[in-house]
Formats: C-alpha cells, sequence, structure tokens
C-alpha cells in the first residue's frame, strides 16, 4: 500500500473531505467582506502584546503587507483546492514563522482567534439554515486544525532539523579531538628536541641563520599548539567566560586575527564605549571567521562593515556585512550546518561554530535576506556590560 | 659524602618522548631511567626505589594513575607526576586521587622542573 502523505494523513485523522472543501467554497462569499476587520482586530492584538510583537521587527510598513498576506491566506483557506500543492505553500508559510522564531503557543491563540471570528461570521450571517451552520462550521474547525497541524509540522521539522545538526557537530567534534590528542605528542617530541637541540649546540644556537630556523620550529610548534587547543576547546564545547568587553577592541583584534589584506576595508561604527558581557575569545573567533569569509568570497578586495543597532529587551544586534557577491538563494538554509561548505578547502566547520557559540551566549546569528553582498546578524541578549 | 643524584623513571609509550624528557632531567642532574608501558614499568620501579615517577597518563593497559597507586603500594613515599594531553576533570582527578601532580601535555618544561625540583 502506497504510504501517504503527512497532509493527506492528517486530513483522514481530521475527517476532511472534498465536501469540507465544498463546504468550505459555500462560504468564502459570505465571509469575505470580514476578512479586513478580522485582519485588521488581528494585528490589533498583537501589537498590544509585547510577546508577540517582537517577533514583527519590520515597523507598519510589515504589519501592512502582513495583514494583506493574512487575507489572502484565509482566501486560500476556503477557496482551496486542498491539496499537496497547497500544503507545500503553507509549509511555506509555517517555516517563515519558524524563522522569524515565533513561539509556537502564539501560534495557537492567533489561529484560534480567527477561528472565532470567523464562527462568529457564520453565526451572524447564514440565518434560517441550521444546516448549513452545521456543515461550514465543521468545515472550517477541520481546515484550521490542518492549518495548525501543517504549522506544528514545520516547527517539528526545524527541531529535527537542528538535532542533527548538534549530532554532527558532536561526532565531528570527536574526530577533531582525537586527532588533536594525537598531535599533540609529536608535537611534544618536536617542542622537547628542540628544547635539547639548543642545550647541545650551546653557544652555537645563537648564530643567526642557526637561530632563525630554531625559532621558526619554535614558533610554528607554538602554533600548532595554539591551533589544537582552540580545535580541542571548541569540540569540548566550553561555556562561554563571559566578562564586559569591549566591541570595538574585539572587532580589530578579530580584523588581525584574520589577517585581512590591505585591499579589504573593514569599516567599523562601533562606539568606543559599547562594552558587551561576553566571552572574548569566543566571540573574537565568530568574527574572525565572519570576516574570513567575506574575505574569500570578496576575494581580497573590497568593503566590509561591521554596526551595530539596538536589539530587543536592551540587547544589541552587531551586523557583519560585506560587497561581494553574496550568497545563492538555494545555499541559505545550508550554511550553518555542519560540514556544509561550498568552499575548494573550507572545513563546513566555520558558521557551525559560529551558530553554537552564538546559542552558548543566549543569542542568534542569521543572515539577513537584503540585496547586495552577504550581512551577518548576531544579536546578542541584554549584553550591555 | 657527594649526594646521590635524585633519581626518576620516566614512563611514556611514545619512545622518543619518553627519551627527551629523561634527557632533559638529565641535563637537569637527574638520574633517569625510561619505560615504554606499565608491564616495563613496574618491576623496574620496584626494583631500583627511584625517588620520582613521571608518567603519562594514557598507557597500553593500565593508565598512569593506576601505575602510580601500584609502585605506591610498595613505594609510599615516592612523589609522581601524571601527564596528559587529555585535561579533561575526570583524567585529573585521577591523576590527584593516586596521589600525583597532574601537567597537562605539552609539558611546560619550567612546570616539570619545578614540581621536580619541589
Amino acid at each position: 500500500m502506497k504510504e501517504l502523505t503527512f497532509f493527506a494523513n492528517i486530513k483522514l485523522y481530521v475527517g476532511f473531505t472534498d465536501a469540507s472543501s465544498a463546504a468550505l467554497r459555500e462560504l468564502h462569499p459570505i465571509a469575505q467582506p470580514f476578512f479586513r476587520p478580522i485582519v485588521d482586530d488581528f494585528y490589533a492584538a498583537i501589537e498590544a502584546h509585547p510577546g508577540a510583537r517582537e517577533a514583527i521587527t519590520g515597523g507598519q510598513a510589515q504589519i501592512d503587507r502582513l495583514k494583506l498576506t493574512l487575507i489572502k491566506w484565509m482566501d486560500l483557506m476556503l477557496l482551496g483546492p486542498h491539496d499537496e500543492e497547497y500544503y507545500q505553500l503553507r509549509a511555506r508559510i509555517g517555516r517563515m514563522h519558524v524563522r522569524i522564531a515565533l513561539p509556537q503557543q502564539y501560534m495557537f491563540t492567533a489561529m484560534d482567534r480567527i477561528r472565532v471570528r470567523l464562527l462568529e461570521v457564520i453565526r451572524n450571517e447564514i440565518l434560517d439554515d441550521p444546516a448549513k451552520v452545521e456543515r461550514v462550521a465543521t468545515a472550517l474547525n477541520q481546515i484550521l486544525d490542518l492549518e495548525l497541524a501543517i504549522m506544528l509540522e514545520t516547527y517539528r521539522e526545524d527541531l529535527e532539523t537542528k538535532n542533527r545538526n548538534a549530532e554532527r557537530l558532536a561526532t565531528i567534534g570527536q574526530f577533531a579531538a582525537s586527532i588533536g590528542h594525537e598531535l599533540r605528542n609529536p608535537l611534544g617530541v618536536v617542542e622537547s628536541s628542540l628544547y635539547l637541540l639548543r642545550q647541545h649546540l650551546k653557544r652555537e644556537a645563537d648564530a643567526p641563520a642557526v637561530k632563525k630556523h630554531l625559532d621558526r620550529i619554535g614558533s610554528e610548534v607554538q602554533r600548532a599548539n595554539k591551533t589544537i587547543h582552540d580545535l580541542l576547546d571548541l569540540a569540548r564545547n566550553r561555556p562561554p567566560q563571559r566578562r564586559a568587553t569591549s566591541l570595538r577592541e574585539l572587532v580589530d583584534s578579530a580584523g588581525e586575527a584574520a589577517l585581512l589584506p590591505a585591499a579589504l576595508t573593514l569599516h567599523s561604527s562601533v562606539p568606543a564605549d559599547l562594552a558587551l558581557n561576553i566571552d572574548p575569545d569566543q566571540i573574537r573567533q565568530v568574527l574572525a571567521n565572519l570576516f574570513t569569509n567575506a574575505m574569500q568570497a570578496l576575494k581580497g578586495r573590497g568593503q566590509l562593515w561591521v554596526e551595530v543597532e539596538p536589539g530587543p529587551d536592551g540587547g544589541t544586534k552587531v551586523r557583519v556585512r560585506d560587497d561581494g557577491p553574496g550568497i545563492p538563494n538555494e545555499e541559505r538554509n545550508r550554511i550553518f550546518e555542519a560540514l556544509f561548505t561550498t568552499k575548494a578547502k573550507g572545513s563546513g566547520l566555520g558558521l557551525a561554530l559560529c551558530r553554537r557559540i552564538m546559542e552558548a551566549h543566549g543569542g542568534t546569528i542569521e543572515l539577513e535576506a537584503r540585496p547586495g553582498g552577504a550581512s551577518f546578524l548576531l544579536t546578542f541578549p541584554d549584553g550591555q556590560a | 659524602m657527594e649526594k646521590r643524584p635524585t633519581t626518576v623513571l620516566v614512563v611514556d609509550d611514545n619512545q622518543d618522548l619518553a627519551e627527551n624528557i629523561a634527557e632533559i632531567l638529565t641535563l637537569h642532574g637527574f638520574a633517569t631511567v625510561i619505560a615504554t608501558s606499565a608491564e616495563e614499568a613496574l618491576p623496574k620501579a620496584l626494583a631500583a626505589r627511584f625517588d620520582l615517577l613521571v608518567t603519562d597518563f594514557r598507557l597500553p593497559g593500565m593508565t598512569g594513575a593506576e601505575l602510580v597507586r601500584r609502585v605506591r603500594e610498595t613505594l609510599q613515599t615516592i612523589r609522581a607526576v601524571v601527564m596528559s594531553a587529555y585535561t579533561d576533570d575526570n583524567t585529573i582527578a585521577a591523576a590527584r586521587a593516586a596521589g600525583a601532580t597532574f601537567l597537562p601535555k605539552p609539558v611546560d618544561l619550567s612546570a616539570l622542573s619545578q614540581v621536580l625540583a619541589a
């Protein structure tokens, strides 16, 4: 037997049939004149609620757009057809809610608000035909249950993706840790042999031609040790050690760590007095990774901006953007996945680690949808020190 | 009478590293013997009554902490250093529980000589 799709299965469960679709089409001309007041009421409730309002960051213009979208949403809900294409479209809307991190509980309340208002319309507008009231009300309840099920499914998918990423990162972390440990012993031999060589050579070790190479071995071993140390640190998923940190200085030192070339100009408009309560080593790593990515996308030549703006609830947003080619649409959803890379020599760890560090700080990292170049937004919660 | 040099048994399954550590300690005036496994180390330690035991934590068949404990059953006063590239809490706690000083790898040579001179 052919396996039912998620949508077919849930339709079967709530008893949604072609008759339900027909009843909804019957409801459409009756309910349609009330869409506008329902939508106004819907967004008035969101604006009045601090928690729900937070998900809307684009002001009145965004609300106006969202209102039109919601009217279209109701049109399609009643007109159908309620097929797989409908499901795909609705799932896409659900994923948009996931992306703006709308808490699930608001989805229930929002759906219920629409349900109450439309049932009210049915009761008030369909007079003297109790059978019709029953028919369209049942179908309305069914489709709204379906809508909710689709929304929740997108949240579940999102959670699964996150879990899968965490698992991948954990596996990679274990690999990295065992390789790191294995490299420490040979480096220990090199380091101690270098020490002994210096002792045996005595004065000769200070001859410039000899000293240059001994020093070089020493500093490269140190660098390798440092890299392993950092790698193990990240694999261990060390909790952030927060302290008041000047963001401006951190941006500068991240620029140095990323070895930005002269042809790439870093424009930092971070205020000198802005201090965040963060782990400086970890956030430097986040910034340096973003800088390195930008440098590679720009092929070493172009503009890089670091901008700061206030975030929600006293938090801080830090935007890192460049004037490079940007990130193709089809890659946008995957760039934070561990082992996903588009670079010939990329490890696919950089952005995954950035995200883990930001999440450990209770913050987020997201790729902004804006034209021209890539733009990453780091959000720190109530982080000002 | 000339003072007998402090004797050290160096144990690491990486022979190059064991030899290097021993050589460095010799330069600092210690008398050293190396072993590359716990099986080799145990009889050597008991036969020669070493003052000090410097061992890697990860040895085949037995941890460095376990080796320290075994040696101490006979030589209660031997001082011990356990080294490891694994610096997690469990490793450090196991080393300390055996009565050894823990040093992370790569071993900082000045830290090692400080511990040994103490």
